[in-house]
């Protein structure tokens, strides 16, 4: 148990992903109100973000940019573009989902004037 | 030219779809032209592209010229035709319907039209990408159409279209972690990369993790039981016209994404029976289809019945593309695609009760005055499709499904499709118990359907048992598919 223990606090990064990820998580199922489920939501999208670029960090690398005087190429200098790549389209996946959701919230709260979704539910029946 | 037919068929949708609030801001009356001729075109290039692709075999598309471990790939072989061909087809049944059945709010909504063309061009995404985070752009931008689709119509809508967009973008982060984790283990996306080098890792910790992951994100989408609980709401109250088109493709794509990754990540390097998740899979789907039949026996709205339906029908699929021989898969693709093409007809029957008589319960059923004899006619063929009788399609999937079970010797999964069948009958035998009562004597003429309705709900029903006629074909191409090696 306590090699487990040493094991996990050896990788901070994965620690601060999975409480974040379940943080989130929670949010979204226990809170009624629609906004604060968003803000869970969003948090555990960020968890998953959190998780692509905390993987791919290295210690003293640069920037993968490849200028004429760095031939040759040796790769364990360079930090991995990719995982950046994919956070960047992720982010911009998660920011159009909020705006799509925010717009879906505002049109229950102009309908039904509430936030809380119990009560939304129970006009909208 | 037929190098770049993927792209073609995903540029059609999506030029109409980007170019279409430009080009109609002042002319509302060209918009439903203009989304109608787009996916037109687009069925009659998808039939066009499966000719190619059954001539020619697999044909790859390099995204921006870059070839495949660097860049991007789309793959066209023939699931990916065969399955664009149906998801085009049936959109194009359901936008000629929705001339008809139409909110009047929606009717001419540069939204609604740019919507419709926005989710196609992300599901011909997710059918030909090649490439695990390109199917989760994909999948996401196919998922915010269905999203705001389901809420166009505003009120009821929006709240559900709010709840099927938590659990939506639940599953899609599940998605995205779990390609991280396959990124994390093999150092590529490419799925032809990957299945080179997945086979040696099947056993560590990541790739386990990864593929569950992926499945789990993947099974939210195609409202596998348990996590269905987004998608009956949402079609209920979704607008007439949007249900249909929602209940044919997006669950049923998902799917597709889901066997393409089975097949072409795990399969070729692990036997079924060796994977204890994937035999598990197998059960998952026999529970579903038991317990949505069951759950659609139960209810009084039919909108909602229909969905239970479906996603019963979603565990059957699960249990043939599962069971890990060519004759399990043939049927449960081709049981797919007929389901895609029965889903339709049945929300479209749902859609036009409401929209024309009212009727939304089972009460409000038994109560209705005469329907059209086109109705009428429509329900019966989807009736015994539904059922699995002999002249449809939906006999010769469920046929095949049970076939391979018994082939894998699992008669679990053959017992489960013969308890779906007979939950089926059940609630249709509750439908048209309803549906050919008459109350008192009313002797009045049935009502003559639109023109659109007529020609949608005919050439659907026409599909429906032209796909049984012709399922040797079909299946030849689907276990010449899965027999050439998986992808």
């Amino acid at each position: 148990m306590l090699d487990l223990v040493h094991e996990w606090l050896l990788r901070p990064n994965f620690i601060v992903f999975v409480t974040l990820f379940l943080w989130g998580l929670y949010i979204m199922v226990v809170h009624t109100n629609l906004v604060k489920k968003l803000i869970g939501l969003y948090i555990l999208q960020t968890s998953v973000i959190f998780f692509l670029v905390a993987f791919s960090s290295k210690e003293g690398a640069t920037v993968p940019v490849i200028r004429p005087d760095s031939m040759p190429v040796d790769a364990v200098e360079y930090a991995n573009p990719l995982p950046h790549a994919l956070t960047v389209t992720a982010i911009v996946v998660q920011v159009a989902t909020l705006g799509v959701s925010l717009a879906l919230v505002s049109a229950a709260y102009r309908k039904y004037r509430s936030l809380d979704e119990n009560e939304v539910l129970q006009r909208a029946e | 030219m037929s190098m770049g037919m993927s792209i073609l068929l995903f540029l059609i949708p999506f030029v109409a779809g980007v170019a279409l609030p430009i080009v109609t801001a002042r002319r509302s009356a060209w918009r439903q032209p203009i989304a109608l001729g787009a996916i037109a075109l687009m069925t009659l290039v998808a039939a066009y592209n499966l000719r190619i692709v059954l001539t020619q075999g697999p044909i790859e598309y390099a995204l921006g010229g870059w070839a495949a471990p660097i860049g991007i790939a789309w793959l066209n072989d023939s699931l990916a035709a065969v399955v664009v061909l149906a998801v085009s087809t049936v959109s194009l049944l359901t936008l000629v319907y929705g001339r008809v059945v139409v909110p009047a709010r929606l009717e001419r909504s540069v939204s609604y039209y740019t919507l419709i063309l926005v989710l196609l061009a992300g599901l011909v995404g997710i059918v030909f990408a090649a490439d695990l985070f390109n199917l989760f752009v994909f999948l996401e931008v196919s998922a915010l159409a269905a999203y705001a689709l389901v809420g166009a119509s505003g009120g009821k809508g929006a709240v559900y279209a709010f709840r099927y967009l938590l659990l939506g973008s639940l599953g899609a982060s599940l998605y995205l972690l779990g390609v991280g984790h396959l990124y994390v283990a093999t150092g590529t996306l490419n799925m032809a990369d990957l299945a080179t080098r997945i086979p040696d890792l099947l056993t560590s910790t990541a790739v386990a993790g990864g593929l569950i992951y992926i499945f789990l994100g993947l099974s939210i989408k195609m409202a596998l039981i348990p996590l269905h609980g987004w998608l009956p709401d949402a079609y209920q109250n979704a607008p007439e016209t949007v249900s249909p088109l929602l209940a044919s493709t997006v669950t049923k794509v998902a799917l597709v994404a889901w066997v393409r990754i089975e097949y072409s990540l795990i399969l070729p390097g692990a036997e079924v029976s060796a994977v204890p998740v994937l035999v598990l899979l197998e059960e998952v789907g026999v529970l579903a289809a038991v317990v949505g039949g069951a759950l659609a026996l139960i209810q009084t709205d039919l909108k909602r019945m229909f969905a239970y339906g479906g996603i019963g029908h979603v565990g059957l699929i699960l249990v043939g593309v599962s069971l890990g021989n060519a004759t399990g898969f043939a049927g449960g693709i081709f049981y797919l695609l007929n389901d895609s093409v029965m889903q339709a007809v049945l929300f479209m029957i749902a859609g036009a009760l409401v929209h024309g008589h009212g009727v939304r319960t089972l009460d409000d059923l038994r109560a209705m005055g005469r329907p059209s004899p086109w109705l009428t006619g429509a329900l019966i063929v989807v009736a015994v499709g539904m059922v699995g009788l002999p002249p449809t399609g939906g006999f010769f999937g469920k046929w095949n499904i049970v076939l391979g079970a018994l082939e894998a010797e699992h008669y679990l999964a053959a017992f489960s499709v013969v308890a779906s069948t007979l939950l089926t009958l059940g609630y249709f035998v509750r439908v048209f118990a309803a549906w050919f009562h008459r109350p008192g004597a009313t002797s009045a003429e049935a009502p003559m359907a639109p023109g659109s309705l007529m020609a949608s709900l005919g050439v659907a029903s026409v599909a429906l048992i032209a796909l049984g006629i012709f399922s040797d074909p079909i299946f030849k191409v689907l276990i010449d598919f899965v027999s050439g090696g998986g992808i």
